[in-house]
């Protein structure tokens, strides 16, 4: 720190939306095993680990995904606030598990979990925070790596757009020295899912769901070929594509769809 | 070239005597297929085995390794190499073949320090292979199906014994002290050349054409609409470069510590495979289609290392095209640009 004398430590302030809230316990875990952050870092707002909130923050760590026109306010009344904004995991950066109700009719879904009660609630399809705000960043996965994150935080104490792989999770996993797991019988999005994660998943024996959302530029239409070589119907395909990326696949789908019109 | 025999039976002590002086690494059993990894037992690995997930290059060639350290106000700054002695049991011909790549790759020119330094520390125990070790080996076509000098012991599975050739003074080392080393007998070297002579028929030739002829064929080849073939299904997922034994390009990038006192500079591996790989300042990328990145793989095996360093590239070990979902192989690769060629020559004398 010798050099940094005149360092002055960033505001950094944590917000979350439609979640589980399981990233921001695995930043409270990060910071645990990486006590040192808080040398580096302010933290003025985070509703998990502290009662206190601020109105003033350059880095905003937001959580969950837009899933109310209420969110939207909120989103926009922290981005005019925070120089930097990330999405601190999949819900954030992909829509996540909750984009899966997209598939569906809404009145459908409003009903399926409030019962009779669906018209107190205006929940509409849920959205990654970038449909509504631009971001500066994101840390995918579901929940984010804790690695990563600090890494993240690092890149831009340091002023540098944070680097995430974008590269697919087959090339982390072949490091590990994984057997592949078709080889093992078993199915993985690993070809056409963002790296990142250090193959956990596979690591220990189960394919590849997709929280990190898809790589730039996915074989998509091969990849479906593969599944269902291995034994995967159509609708288990699309549902196995569906989990963490319904937005995703959806936004590919209607992009396909406009080329063809 | 000189022989000395060992009694199976002794193999394990073999290893503790090693153990004595060196990490030891071979092909342990993983999920049925094998990977390299440090044993302490011969029950551990299994020297007759099909292939490993990677191949030895990760020994010279660390997946993630780190370069240097250094502080950021410049006051210090430590080159990072420190290899352990390690023995390497159980390499196949064709991996042989890989490292001898590697090794004119990382001392051309430019040599590698870090790669040095590993090299120096590494012993290499290869064994001689009797049988195709996976469905997709294609070591006799691609010339690898013998050891090559790059071994310092290598392994003849006499049935009963082990007869080591003896290829550099490391490896001689290897049995000094060791009790149950025997002098070859005339009987040895007459089981050591029929073992030999009758391996060959059991390797079945797959390249249609013979493997001299590989880098024409390529270069005639460049404009071949099969690239655009195999862009389209190639799920651009890496696998067939990193399993490669001589795919060996990397990245390197610095990890700057949390409260910026310092840092250290890493080594990773890469791939020809992924988007980001050419891309370059202002996002402009080279290789922008994944057919351009099939074509530029191939060619690398088959013409452009070859070019560089007179060593073919693709040893035949079979790790990609086993890797592959979507059936991408050099064996199908090479053949079918060999047919659509002749093809193509066969018009041409038509048409005159």
């Amino acid at each position: 720190m010798a050099q940094y004398e005149r360092y002055i430590r960033p505001k950094v302030a944590f917000f979350d939306f439609t979640s589980c809230e399981g990233c921001q316990l695995t930043v409270l875990d990060s910071l645990q095993t990486s006590p040192e952050l808080l040398d580096m870092i302010e933290i003025v707002e985070f509703r998990e680990a502290m009662s206190e909130r601020s109105n003033e923050y350059q880095i905003a760590f937001v959580e969950g995904s837009c899933t109310r026109p209420a969110d939207e306010e909120r989103l926009k009344t922290i981005r005019s606030t925070a120089s930097l904004v990330i999405a601190l995991g999949a819900c954030a950066h992909l829509g996540g598990i909750n984009a899966i109700k997209n598939l569906r009719p809404l009145p459908e879904v409003r009903a399926d979990v409030y019962g009779d009660k669906a018209d107190w609630y205006d929940t509409y399809a849920a959205r990654p925070i970038s449909a509504v705000i631009d971001i500066d960043g994101f840390i995918p996965g579901c929940p984010i790596d804790r690695d990563e994150f600090i890494r993240v935080v690092k890149m831009l104490l340091q002023g540098r757009q944070p680097i995430i792989p974008d590269h697919p999770l087959c090339i982390e996993c072949k490091l590990k020295e994984n057997v592949c797991l078709y080889l093992r019988g078993k199915i993985c999005l690993g070809p056409i899912v963002r790296a990142g994660c250090g193959a956990i998943c596979p690591t220990y024996g189960d394919g590849c769901e997709g929280c990190r959302g898809l790589i730039t530029n996915p074989n998509l239409d091969s990849m479906k070929m593969v599944l269902e070589e291995h034994g995967l119907s159509f609708e288990e395909v699309e549902q196995k594509l569906s989990m963490f990326m319904a937005y995703q696949t959806a936004g590919i789908k209607s992009e396909a769809e406009g080329a063809t019109s | 070239m000189s022989y000395k025999i060992m009694p199976k039976s002794a193999l394990n002590d073999w290893v503790q005597h090693l153990r004595q002086k060196f990490t030891i690494v071979a092909p342990k059993p993983k999920h049925g297929q094998f990977v390299f990894g440090e044993v302490t037992d011969a029950s551990e690995f299994a020297l007759d085995y099909p292939s490993t997930v990677l191949p030895p290059k990760k020994y010279l060639v660390p997946t993630q390794e780190e370069l240097l350290s250094y502080s950021l106000d410049g006051s210090h700054f430590e080159m990072r190499t420190e290899p352990v002695p390690t023995v390497v049991l159980g390499v196949h011909t064709c991996d042989l073949h890989g490292i001898k790549l590697l090794d004119r790759i990382f001392s051309q020119g430019y040599t590698d320090t870090h790669y040095k330094t590993r090299r120096n520390s590494l012993y290499l125990v290869s064994y001689e292979c009797f049988e195709p070790c996976t469905e997709h080996s294609f070591c006799r076509s691609m010339g690898t199906l013998s050891a090559t000098d790059t071994f310092d012991l290598h392994i003849i599975n006499l049935g009963e014994d082990f007869a080591f050739e003896i290829g550099t003074q490391k490896g001689e080392s290897l049995l000094e002290g060791f009790q149950s080393i025997f002098n070859v007998t005339e009987v040895d070297i007459e089981r050591i050349n029929t073992v030999h002579q009758e391996k060959w028929q059991r390797f079945p030739y797959r390249l249609d054409f013979d493997v001299t002829e590989l880098a024409e064929l390529l270069t005639n080849s460049y404009t071949s609409t099969y690239w655009d073939e195999l862009g389209d299904i190639c799920l651009g997922c890496g696998m067939c470069t990193q399993v490669c034994p001589t795919c060996y390009c990397f990245d390197i990038h610095d990890e700057v510590d949390l409260t910026l006192d310092g840092g250290h500079r890493v080594r990773t591996w890469d791939s020809c495979q992924i988007r980001m790989f050419a891309t370059v300042a202002g996002g402009h990328n080279f290789r922008a289609e994944q057919a351009a990145r099939q074509r530029h793989r191939f060619m690398r095996k088959g013409k452009y290392q070859e070019d560089a360093y007179g060593l073919v590239g693709c040893t035949g070990c079979g790790r990609c095209a086993q890797a592959c979902l979507v059936d991408i192989t050099p064996v199908k690769t090479f053949n079918e640009l060999y047919k659509r060629r002749n093809n193509i020559a066969e018009k041409e004398t038509e048409a005159k």
